[in-house]
């Protein structure tokens, strides 16, 4: 049988854009790891506020989606500082599990808002991406997904260069690297903190209402977040690169292994990939490699 | 005489362990219990607030009306978040501290977990939110079952439809790769053969999947007549739908019974149009035939109710009617007694609720009717008639 090359170009495609959705949500991880040595689970549930925020502002309050996707990031943005101020920053000196701990708890809290505010059953966000199909050459595209993938790149492309040369780049460099040293530089620490922690925040917001315009809103939407847990620890879990070709990877594997071996394996595939990824390199492919001497 | 501090403390004790003793005794004589492991939050929490609103509503209304053969009935639930573990440990409460003759269960795994301890105890029957295939079984589940058809009960109502509409038709299966989702496929592939339609294609998507390029992509190719999903609430059936859509694809949609919520549709809009599926149950607004009880649901609540509501209101009033059946005839309400009960119902009038007199000779009721969504009118409408599935005995 002859190999159907435009549908294998066509599976890839998706494959690349959903990936790109992950590879957004992980930037959300990535970025309040980087500056705080935080594994935040709850990034999945901030994803889901997002989403939420952007379907009360376009479809309860009416307003353009041109202002209800600021709003919904600025709301994003909003959480992101409260749950530092409020929640993580008096956690600071505490061990690491305690607060990964506290993570999963506002997860569920994140959860249980949800459900008193807006409701338990699932959604659908107002469509404002447009239906006219997309195609590239021959290869069909999904519309949404080509979308996701055009902001990911952007927005991860953004991050790269302002860590590279902006000054709050690299003051939240600087505080990754060594939090004593940072403040003996002149480094705001605990401003840096919150400021990863709401710029997180909007990435998750925006990827919110990317993920919930292609499979719609629930109060356990927040499970997508896990998907991306998968892509930092393949990409590094201190790497903005990383999540993007992390996601990509995962995006990939995901595609290929559910349209050529079936949808029951897709993650089976990935997180054959994680243990794959961990056994070769166990900090990502490109996260820092932490060197500890006896 | 003085009575000492120990003294009254003891008289005190004794006294409250009288009292917790002899209530649920009390209990047992004058009132019938329903106890439930409701899913008031979690992933399944959509459906177990309609569910909890249909067994209390019923419960209202058949205490109104006297209670059951002069018996008042009982409601106690608690919320279990979906988990198996969670429902276990509200079912050691509520029956521990109730005399319970009915149960309802949130899921499933709690049923087939549960079933050993339901059969040991032997004093009350259960039903829920679960349609597994499994389940119906009387002989592993004897005091368990389904108020509707069971999951591969459905797909026959819609392959038997399709096979009437379209003979010969080609069709695609949509199933998530979940306990729930894969339960029918072997038996639909069984049945379409029976029927002489052909399976073009089979998807199976992960639990966490939200994009469905690549699986909207394998359907293009299939080109099927009919794509029937099973084990779905609503995503990601509203974005398959959009992209076929997209793509010119001429498949009509099908979904199943946890799919098949008006309200759940309505906010979709107009990609929501055209999507068919099987109901064991009336909508709220159905009114194009006598169905009594719908207008007294539609009295007690004036805004829509979910089709989650009408199963907790069926499975409560079935409850009361096996309870109904046991008392008349004189009988202890055992597990085995109101089992023998509900077997005994035989075109039964559920009230307009069922479109079709039912009668429930095993553990389900193998009735259902197709419906299909009309975007414009922003509602379900049935086609054709209610079909009954069950099997030859």
């Amino acid at each position: 049988m002859e190999f159907d090359w435009l549908f294998f170009c066509e599976v890839t495609l998706a494959g690349l854009g959903s990936g790109a959705l992950l590879a957004l949500t992980a930037l959300a991880f990535v970025l309040i790891y980087k500056a705080t040595k935080v594994v935040n689970l709850a990034i999945g549930e901030m994803l889901m506020v997002g989403a939420y925020l952007f379907f009360s502002f376009a479809a309860g309050f009416g307003l353009p989606v041109w202002l209800a996707i600021p709003l919904a990031l600025i709301g994003g943005g909003l959480l992101g500082a409260i749950v530092e101020r409020t929640i993580i920053r008096p956690m600071l000196g505490e061990s690491a599990i305690s607060v990964f701990m506290v993570t999963i708890g506002l997860g569920s809290v994140l959860v249980g808002l949800v459900e008193i505010i807006w409701g338990a059953a699932p959604t659908q966000l107002p469509d404002f991406m447009g239906t006219t199909p997309l195609f590239i050459g021959d290869a069909y595209v999904s519309r949404k997904i080509a979308i996701g993938f055009a902001v990911a790149s952007i927005v991860i492309a953004a991050f790269v260069l302002a860590f590279r040369f902006w000054r709050g780049g690299v003051a939240l460099r600087a505080t990754a690297t060594d939090q004593g040293a940072a403040y003996s530089c002149g480094i705001d620490v605990p401003k840096v903190f919150s400021a990863a922690w709401i710029v997180a925040g909007v990435a998750a917001a925006g990827a919110g209402i990317l993920v919930g315009a292609v499979g719609g809103i629930s109060p356990t939407m927040g499970v997508f977040g896990l998907s991306a847990l998968v892509v930092v620890i393949v990409g590094g879990l201190d790497s903005i690169a990383g999540a993007l070709v992390g996601g990509l990877i995962v995006g990939l594997v995901e595609a290929w292994s559910g349209t050529f071996i079936g949808g029951e394996y897709k993650l089976l595939a990935t997180f054959g990939l994680l243990i794959l990824i961990l056994m070769v390199r166990p900090y990502g492919l490109f996260g820092t490699v932490e060197i500890e001497r006896l | 005489m003085t009575i000492t501090r120990r003294q009254a403390l003891a008289a005190g004790i004794a006294a409250g362990g009288l009292a917790a003793g002899i209530r649920p005794g009390l209990a047992q004589a004058n009132e019938i219990v329903i106890a439930g492991s409701i899913p008031l939050t979690g992933v399944f929490a959509f459906a177990g607030i309609g569910i909890n609103d249909g067994i209390a509503d019923y419960v209202k209304l058949i205490n109104e009306a006297g209670g059951v053969s002069g018996r008042k009935v009982r409601y106690v639930y608690e919320d279990t978040a979906y988990k198996v573990d969670q429902s276990v440990a509200v079912f050691n409460k509520l029956t521990g501290s109730n005399a319970a003759n009915f149960y309802y269960s949130d899921s499933t795994g709690f049923a087939k977990t549960i079933n050993p301890e339901l059969n040991r105890k032997g004093s009350m029957i259960m039903a829920g939110a679960s349609f597994a295939t499994e389940l119906n079984d009387a002989k592993a589940y004897p005091n368990q079952f389904i108020a509707g058809p069971d999951y591969s009960d459905m797909i026959s109502v819609l392959l038997t439809y399709i096979a009437k509409t379209q003979p010969g038709a080609k069709i695609a299966l949509v199933n998530s790769d979940t306990e729930f989702g894969r339960d029918p496929i072997a038996t639909t592939e069984a049945m379409a053969k029976k029927l002489g339609l052909s399976i073009a294609e089979k998807i199976v998507t992960p639990p966490t999947s939200v994009d469905v390029s690549t699986e909207v992509l394998k359907l293009r190719r299939a080109n099927p007549d009919y794509t029937i999903f099973h084990g779905y609430v609503l995503a990601p059936l509203p974005e398959f739908m959009t992209q076929a859509k997209q793509l010119g694809l001429k498949t009509k949609f099908m979904g199943t019974f946890w799919s098949m919520d008006n309200s759940l549709w309505a906010k979709v809009g107009e990609a929501a149009n055209g999507f068919m599926g099987v109901m064991p149950y009336r909508y709220y607004f159905d009114e194009d035939a006598k169905a009594p009880m719908l207008a007294k649901i539609r009295q007690m609540r004036p805004e829509y109710v979910s089709t989650a509501y009408m199963q907790g209101f069926l499975t409560a009033m079935l409850f009361c009617e096996a309870g109904k059946r046991c008392l008349d005839a004189k009988q202890e309400m055992t597990a085995t007694n109101l089992k023998a009960a509900l077997n005994s119902i035989k075109d039964f009038d559920t009230g307009g609720l069922i479109g079709a007199p039912i009668t429930i000779t095993g553990n389900s009721i193998p009735v259902g009717r197709v419906y299909q969504y009309d975007a414009a009118r922003k509602v379900m409408v049935g086609q054709g008639d209610w079909i009954n599935v069950s099997k030859p005995s």
